[in-house]
């Protein structure tokens, strides 16, 4: 359900760019969503293709990269991404300080046709 | 790649940075409620919690808790029906409007903005916004609001962090509710708030018993101060 406004949202978003850089058309739209966000990619495709027909991006690709949830682990100076079930780090089982709660959504780029 | 046309325009493929939250525009709505708050010394509240937390019982003993000192406004956030609207009302909310999201999952801005219209902030110390029952989408659709309150129950369990990180990540204070059932549901305080920590190391803590009442004062307390 919530695929459905973040989609009519992201549209709104990519419209706006792409006549503001002279587009006749949108080609592909790439977006990140964190891999611990809730939205599912199979939903976005499907709220994507539905509401795009009649508008600039229409016949667009929709491009999902999925970035991780990381934490800083101190003691092995190192970043680590947690288990589902843990956020302790799998090397020596400390928590480490959290550095990106993988709930990334953001449009990054955009390829269009002037 | 580019190409000129009969009318010497020039067309081609280009790629255009963005890097722009796709919540970009619910931001924009977000800000300007922000700004009607701040406008009347209102202290807005943003609720977030799964079905059945305690969040319409949270608000009725903060309500009763800060009587007589600061009088709360109250924005239900419901799927169907008006029940804790009635309910809130009738233990003395300053003003309170249900927004019926009709399936949808979580309160937008816009809806606050129109919520608004229909509510006396002039009435109100504090607002508090009751989002749909649900621990997921809400946390994204920031609403206007100057805490994030997020509300967890020990009869949910205290592996609640684990599973939705970014809610307890992005909240500005935690209410563990039902403090009164967590021996008989097995609630092992010491992990929750372990795990709270690892997500987000400031954000106070308090527990509750909507029950029994034992606790609401001291949250009652820390929101009243907030508002500055």
């Amino acid at each position: 359900m919530h695929e459905l406004s973040i989609m009519a949202s992201l549209l709104d978003v990519a419209e706006e760019h792409a006549r503001a850089a002279g587009a006749q058309k949108v080609l592909s739209i790439h977006v990140v969503v964190g891999e611990r966000s809730s939205f599912v990619d199979d939903s976005l495709l499907f709220y994507f293709d539905a509401l795009t027909p009649g508008r600039l991006a229409e016949g667009a690709k929709l491009v999902i990269r999925r970035t991780p949830m990381r934490f800083y682990c101190q003691t092995c100076e190192r970043d680590y991404t947690p288990p589902m079930n843990s956020f302790r780090c799998p090397t020596c089982n400390t928590t480490g300080r959290l550095q990106d709660d993988g709930n990334a959504c953001y449009l990054e780029h955009m390829e269009i046709e002037t | 790649m580019t190409s000129t046309d009969s009318l010497g325009v020039m067309h081609g493929i280009r790629n255009v940075k963005v890097v722009k939250s796709l919540l970009a525009n619910n931001d924009l709505v977000a800000e300007a409620n922000r700004q009607t708050f701040a406008a009347h010394g209102v202290l807005a509240i943003n609720i977030i919690a799964s079905p059945g937390a305690g969040k319409t019982s949270a608000i009725i003993r903060l309500i009763q808790a800060l009587e007589g000192r600061a009088r709360i406004a109250v924005i239900e956030g419901d799927i169907a029906g008006s029940i804790d609207t009635e309910k809130v009302l009738a233990a003395g909310a300053a003003d309170a409007v249900q927004i019926n999201t009709g399936g949808g999952c979580h309160l937008e801005a816009s809806m606050i903005q129109q919520a608004l219209d229909d509510l006396d902030l002039g009435q109100a110390e504090l607002l508090i916004i009751e989002n749909v029952g649900n621990l997921i989408c809400p946390n994204y659709w920031k609403l206007g609001e100057q805490l994030r309150l997020c509300l967890a129950s020990t009869a949910e369990g205290h592996d609640k962090p684990l599973k939705y990180p970014d809610v307890f990540a992005a909240s500005d204070v935690i209410v563990i509710n039902k403090s009164d059932l967590a021996e008989l549901v097995d609630f092992d305080r010491k992990i929750f708030i372990e795990l709270v920590r690892a997500l987000n190391e400031h954000a106070p803590i308090f527990e509750i018993s909507c029950r029994s009442g034992a606790g609401v004062a001291e949250l009652a307390e820390w929101l009243l101060a907030q508002r500055g």
